[in-house]
């Protein structure tokens, strides 16, 4: 009878082993699929341009109106260019707010005249009208054929993305989560945790739903939801590795965080609230600040934890979607008023903050999003020089004035002779990297999760060690993809209000993914911040899904 | 929007300077993956800081010279054995750098840079045949007699190195206070055959020999009257006695000094340079991924007396055990150096396979191993190596500081059922016989093991 239960276990062993040999493969493979059938529509759709409106000219000539907002000038970086002598490089701004069209004189020396009246605020353009722009005339139309165009825009102005498509890639990122879902259950030891398949399977309910309701929604591409779930389920796959009694917490994040990101993107979908749900987002962001410095807790040495007794959260996290929203504003404005004085505060509020609950790592991403936006919205180059100077020199100030900080400039470089010190954390990282290979040595059977934050810090470590570097570039991968979405969808976003958003919101991205990625091995000093989606962490999972939805805002 | 666009490139510049971050993470990978898995902090492989993988590794007969069983390490059963081929197997501790436990760790955890430490099996072992043979390793060692210095042997067809001992050496399994005894086991931890260099006195006519032969016309035929001493300046040549008229032939048999500092400064320091660079100096070889260390000679500033002297093989010229070795082989192989081994049946050397590496042209070869056949038959003496078709050179090299001069004896058998080419050095062994001496026992040992049908 024993000869027989040890055979039946040396065939499970067989099998399990068979199973971690072919995953390692397949993994990588889907999600490479993945992240190539996210980007390839990217390059494909970009030709797709919508005429909102027609300018006509005395001379019969008419010049199609493209976006929402439109600068009007001689300048080759207007959007519409019209290049005679007395017309004004930035000449007015010509926007489709609220389902109306407006014009808004920049300060030009010729003027502008909307049927023979001088326009000097922002005025309303109705079809038909004759604007003047330095005497020149031309009558604002409605496009041929589509009037009714303006009437349900958010349909007709996405380009179509097939559903096809997209429920393909969506059922490749099911396969893969179940594989590795399997994969931890089978590392862990089977039948003697229940928690890592029921996890999952309320993940991927959750994810269908999501998908079915956002999809019935919209007919816009999906791609920016569909990678958010691949990482969502990553950072399951991690919990349940290294760190299994957050599974749950992590999984309610996941879920809370797909709910805000759906109420998020619905509410700003329409410029004119969401212009005014951003005072809303700063006066909570405010209150959050100063609730971090009277009631916050210290934990690694950054005071920046609210412990309300039934849940604990990180307040610096949530103040990052208010921090990106301060910095918006539309094109018209971001051309008249040139003024950044709300913004500058609202920032140096933060940066006080942070300094206050001394968390240094935030507090540089915060100030990489606050140049992306900055310039975004002045375009000076001299403003940035100056800005990234005067931080570097703030920092230099900080890193030798605290010892905290400088403790951790000490190592960075060198970290393999400080191995089992202040170098600790980052050798482990590398001994990890180097054990995972190309493939990984298989999910749930790496060594990184006895070291403190592998899961959030050093999560880069982790998703190498067990599940190889091959497939921990390809998540990297898929947040630069954001990035380079949010720099795609500034072309031809609707507004600049979005635009800045998406750009700000991927600034913050990316940086915390470099922080955190090139921090744990040793190419940059370790600052302790997460990699969004992926780190083990509820707050910033569901920062990550608020900023997502910033992003998606711009799509075109 | 077109405004906007543009100033997106700030965003864009964050997206090269993270690309060209990772890139700079990921040529660091590809350099130093094996290092850092290797880390004695990797759980995978490291208990305690010991070496926590399953495997063995065998001797070329299959004898057991390593055990590792995840927990501990096991040496050979037998402690002069294991004592023998400490210096190849390494020690616990990792302190033998070059040995298999520290410089081939990574056959041992089976790592690779597609894989990591991925194992099919939970308890997967790796299995690793060297090509040394132990009995005759501990053959050597016994001649030792406890005097420091290496005897190394391989074959020049295969490059397999059938012996490689270095003394002092210690039992691995049980270790010794080391520390404690300096005078003992000074420089124990180095194998002192590969990561060794001695000055190689008289063994290093064969270079000037070698390089007389290809340039001096008809070196052969010409005499030469020794003294017993030269003049070269304020400086002078010493023989320990006048070797009268002597014939190269003469001259490389009774080791005469005059004779090759003659001839060194006939060939210029140009052109000896280029042949003891060609025969290996200032090179080191790597044997299976083990590193040895050069000998070095310079001659750029050597004129007189000291161009003379680095003829005979002292100025500042060192030599590696090894590397000479191999130069051995390359004589015995008609001028085609075999790269010594240590791996057997080696699957990996299929991709980086290596041909001989073309030391010397094939009539200098055998003229030189025509020369070397008649110093045994002249000079050391046939019956000492009965059946051996020995040739050989031996080397006496003054080290200075008031200590005795190190022993050397290298050369090959000329033998095609035998192709066995050898280095022996004893430190401070007074004279090169004691090297001979040496040399003859693990040599007749290598040949009677042979006849047993030991498989050399």
């Amino acid at each position: 009878m024993d000869a027989v239960i040890s055979l039946f276990d040396t065939g499970v062993d067989l099998v399990f082993s068979l199973y971690t040999f072919i995953i390692r493969w397949l993994m990588p493979l889907l999600a490479f699929a993945v992240l190539l059938r996210s980007i390839l529509p990217l390059w494909q759709d970009r030709k797709h341009k919508k005429t909102w409106a027609f300018l006509y000219l005395v001379n019969g000539d008419r010049i199609p109106v493209n976006n929402w907002e439109n600068l009007i000038g001689r300048s080759k970086l207007a959007d519409i260019v019209i290049n005679l002598p007395f017309i004004s490089r930035n000449h007015a701004v010509l926007t489709f707010h609220d389902r109306h069209w407006q014009i808004t004189d920049l300060g030009s020396k010729g003027g502008v005249l909307v049927n023979g009246e001088k326009a000097d605020k922002k005025t309303a353009v109705n079809f038909g009208d004759t604007i003047t722009l330095a005497g020149l005339d031309m009558t604002l139309l409605p496009p041929d054929d589509e009037r009714e165009a303006v009437e349900n825009n958010d349909e007709e102005n996405s380009y179509s993305f097939s559903h096809a498509t997209s429920s393909i890639t969506f059922l490749l990122v099911i396969v893969f989560q179940v594989l590795g879902a399997l994969q931890i259950c089978i590392s862990r030891g089977t039948g003697k945790n229940a928690a890592v398949p029921a996890a999952f399977l309320v993940f991927i309910l959750a994810e269908c739903i999501h998908y079915v309701l956002m999809r019935r929604r919209s007919k816009k591409s999906f791609v920016l939801e569909l990678l958010g779930y691949f990482l969502c389920g990553f950072s399951l796959l991690i919990v349940a590795s290294a760190a299994p009694g957050a599974l749950y917490k992590q999984l309610a994040a996941i879920i809370a965080g797909m709910v805000v990101y759906t109420i998020l993107e619905a509410v700003i979908a329409d410029l004119g609230r969401a212009q005014k749900i951003k005072y809303v987002f700063m006066a909570v962001a405010a209150v959050l600040m100063l609730l971090n410095l009277t009631i916050g807790e210290t934990y690694f040495g950054s005071k920046n934890w609210i412990n309300l007794g039934f849940i604990t959260f990180q307040p610096m996290e949530l103040v990052k979607v208010a921090f990106v929203l301060a910095g918006t504003a539309t094109l018209d404005r971001l051309l008249t008023t040139r003024n950044m004085t709300a913004f500058i505060a609202f920032a140096g509020a933060c940066f006080v903050t942070l300094a206050l609950i001394r968390d240094f790592g935030t507090a540089v991403v915060f100030f990489g999003a606050f140049v992306v936006i900055s310039f975004m919205y002045s375009g000076d180059i001299r403003t940035l020089f100056f800005v990234v100077s005067a931080a570097a020199f703030g920092g230099f100030a900080a890193v030798s004035f605290m010892p905290y900080i400088a403790a951790r400039f000490a190592a960075w470089g060198n970290v393999w002779q400080y191995a089992d010190t202040s170098g600790y954390q980052q050798t482990r990282t590398m001994i990890a990297a180097a054990s995972g290979g190309l493939l990984g040595v298989g999910g749930g059977k790496g060594n990184l999760y006895r070291v403190a934050a592998a899961d959030t810090d050093l999560v880069f470590g982790l998703l190498c060690e067990e599940w190889g570097l091959v497939l921990a570039l390809i998540v990297v991968a898929v947040i630069v993809f954001f990035t380079v979405h949010a720099v795609f969808s500034t072309k031809n976003c609707r507004s600049s209000f979005y635009a800045i958003a998406a750009c700000g919101s991927a600034a913050i991205f990316l940086l915390q993914t470099t922080l955190n990625v090139l921090g744990s091995v040793d190419i940059l000093p370790l600052t302790g911040v997460t990699v969004p989606f992926i780190s083990n962490g509820g707050t910033s999972m569901i920062t990550s899904w608020g900023l997502l939805a910033l992003i998606k805002s711009a799509e075109w | 929007m077109k405004l906007l666009s543009t100033r997106t490139a700030v965003l864009m510049l964050l997206i090269v300077l993270f690309v060209l971050g990772l890139a700079a993470f990921n040529i660091r990978y590809f350099n130093s993956a094996f290092a850092w898995a290797h880390s004695h902090a990797n759980r995978h492989y490291y208990k305690n800081g010991m070496l926590s993988v399953r495997g063995t590794v065998y001797d070329r007969n299959g004898d057991v010279l390593l055990m590792l069983d995840g927990e501990s390490i096991e040496f050979n059963a037998e402690k002069d054995v294991r004592t023998a081929v400490m210096h190849v197997t390494g020690d616990r501790e990792g302190s033998v750098s070059t040995g298999v436990l520290s410089a081939l760790k990574g056959r041992l955890t089976g790592w690779n840079l597609f894989s990591g430490a991925y194992s099919f099996h939970k308890k997967s072992r790796s299995e690793l045949t060297l090509t040394i043979d132990s009995g005759l390793c501990r053959a050597a060692y016994r001649e030792m007699k406890g005097r420091k210095g290496a005897v190394g042997i391989y074959n020049y067809e295969t490059g397999e190195i059938i012996c490689l001992i270095s003394s002092p050496s210690f039992d691995p399994q049980n270790p010794p206070d080391v520390e404690g005894n300096p005078e003992k086991y000074e420089g124990v931890y180095l194998n002192r055959f590969l990561s060794s260099a001695y000055t190689p006195g008289s063994i290093f006519k064969l270079v000037t020999a070698a390089a007389a032969l290809e340039n001096i016309p008809d070196i052969e035929n010409k005499h030469y009257l020794c003294e017993g001493r030269i003049a070269i300046g304020p400086d002078s040549i010493t023989c320990l006695k006048a070797h009268g008229r002597v014939s190269l032939q003469e001259a490389l048999a009774v080791s005469c000094n005059t004779f090759f500092a003659g001839t060194a400064l006939e060939l210029g320091a140009e052109t000896l340079q280029k042949y003891a660079e060609a025969c290996g100096f200032n090179n080191s070889l790597e044997v299976d991924g083990i590193r040895t260390a050069a000998g070095k000679i310079n001659l750029k500033n050597a004129v007189g007396a000291d161009l003379g002297w680095a003829g005979a093989g002292q100025y500042t010229t060192t030599a590696n055990p090894l590397n000479f070795m191999a130069f051995m082989g390359a004589i015995a192989g008609g001028g085609e150096m075999v790269r010594p081994r240590l791996i057997a049946d080696d699957s990996s050397s299929f991709f980086d396979f290596k041909p001989g590496k073309k030391v010397l042209k094939r009539e200098t070869a055998d003229k030189l191993k025509a020369m070397m056949r008649n110093n045994t038959i002249t000079s050391y003496g046939e019956e000492k190596f009965k059946d051996l078709e020995l040739c050989a050179k031996s080397g006496t090299a003054e080290v200075g500081g008031g200590k005795e001069p190190h022993a050397w004896f290298a050369g090959f058998l000329d033998r095609k059922d035998c192709p066995l080419a050898f280095a022996v050095i004893i430190e401070n062994g007074i004279t090169s016989r004691a090297a001979a001496d040496v040399a003859a026992r693990v040599l007749q040992e290598a040949a009677k093991a042979l006849k047993q049908g030991r498989n050399l």
